[in-house]
C-alpha cells in the first residue's frame, strides 16, 4: 500500500433492466429511473441510473481491494456530479492518497470516482479504510 | 405523501423502520448492481451483505416515508460502515433532518442516517443530500430569494 498506487478498477455496463431491478430492490421507483416516457420530459431527457447504484461499483472496488476491512470500517464521501444513462459503460477507479498509522494498523485514504465511457465523472469522492497492516 | 421539509425542525426524526434483510432481497440487489466480489459467502456462517447494500436497503424505508418528489436529485452521500451485516439480520434504520436550505428554485435537504442491528449495535451511519424542486414555493421560513436564504438551517456547508 503506497501513496499514489492505483486501485484495481471495476468496469460495468448499465442497462435499463438492471436499473429497474435496482429500483425494485431499493424501493426507489422514481419515474426518472423507471419510466422512459416521463423521464423524457425531465431535465435529463431520459431515464438515469440511481446514484447509489452507480456508487455500488466503488464499494465493490474497495471490497475487492480491502476485503473485510472495507465491510467493517469503510467510509465514503461522494458527490454525484453527472447522470449515468442506460447503455453506458462505467468504470470505478481510485488511487491511494494517504496512508497513516492508526490504532496499531493503517488508515488508507483513497480518492475515488466513477467515470462514464464518455469520459465524464459521474461520481467523485473519497474512501477511507482502516487495515490491520502497518503503514 | 411528500413531507413538507419547511415545517420541520433540525434533528427531527423523519423515519424509523425495522426489517429483516432476507436472502431474496439481498440477491436481487447484488444481481442489479452486478457485484462480483467473492467475500460475501463464508463457508462457516450466513452470507455477508455487501456494505453498499446495507445503505441502499436501509434507505428503502426512508424513501417510502418521505415520499421524495419527482425531480429530486441525489446530490451527495456520506457513509461509514462499522460492522458486518449478515443475511437474516434485523436492522433498524432511522433518519433525521440535518439541514434544510432554499436556494432560488431549489430546496436542499440533508438527512442523517443510522442503522443498528438487532442487538442495538451500530452498523452504519451516513448523510444523504437531496436537491428538490420548488424552492421559492416552500420558503415560508423566511427565504425565497436567490443564493442563500434565511430559510437555511442546520449543518450548512458540508456539501456545497
Amino acid at each position: 500500500m503506497k501513496e499514489g498506487e492505483a486501485l484495481r478498477s471495476v468496469t460495468k455496463q448499465i442497462t435499463q433492466e438492471a436499473i429497474s431491478e435496482y429500483a425494485a430492490a431499493s424501493g426507489d421507483m422514481n419515474p426518472i429511473h423507471v419510466d422512459p416516457e416521463l423521464a423524457a420530459l425531465s431535465q435529463f431527457g431520459g431515464t438515469i441510473a440511481h446514484g447509489m447504484m452507480v456508487a455500488a461499483s466503488l464499494s465493490e472496488m474497495m471490497s475487492a481491494e480491502f476485503g473485510m476491512d472495507w465491510i467493517e470500517s469503510g467510509r465514503l464521501k461522494l458527490r454525484f456530479r453527472a447522470p449515468v444513462y442506460p447503455g453506458s459503460g462505467i468504470t470505478a477507479y481510485g488511487k491511494i492518497k494517504r496512508v497513516r498509522e492508526a490504532d496499531g494498523g493503517s488508515e488508507v485514504v483513497c480518492s475515488v470516482g466513477v467515470r462514464s465511457e464518455s469520459g465524464e465523472d459521474a461520481v467523485t469522492g473519497e474512501a477511507t479504510v482502516k487495515t490491520e497492516a502497518p503503514s | 405523501m411528500s413531507v413538507d421539509f419547511a415545517t420541520l425542525e433540525i434533528d427531527q426524526e423523519l423515519s424509523d423502520k425495522s426489517y429483516v434483510l432476507d436472502a431474496q432481497t439481498v440477491e436481487r440487489y447484488i444481481g442489479a448492481v452486478g457485484d462480483g466480489s467473492g467475500i460475501y459467502q463464508p463457508a462457516d456462517d450466513r452470507p455477508i451483505v455487501p456494505a453498499m447494500a446495507v445503505a441502499a436497503l436501509g434507505l428503502r424505508g426512508i424513501v417510502a416515508d418521505l415520499g421524495i418528489p419527482e425531480g429530486a436529485v441525489h446530490a451527495g452521500q456520506e457513509l461509514e460502515f462499522s460492522a458486518v451485516v449478515r443475511v437474516g439480520d434485523a436492522l433498524r434504520c432511522r433518519a433525521v433532518l440535518s439541514q434544510y436550505a432554499v436556494r432560488g428554485e431549489t430546496r436542499l435537504v440533508s438527512l442523517r442516517l443510522s442503522v443498528e442491528d438487532g442487538v442495538g449495535r451500530q452498523v452504519m451511519t451516513g448523510k444523504t443530500t437531496l436537491l428538490m424542486p420548488g424552492g421559492t414555493a416552500h420558503a415560508g421560513a423566511g427565504g425565497g430569494g436567490s443564493a442563500m436564504t434565511t430559510a437555511e438551517r442546520g449543518d450548512v456547508g458540508s456539501e456545497y
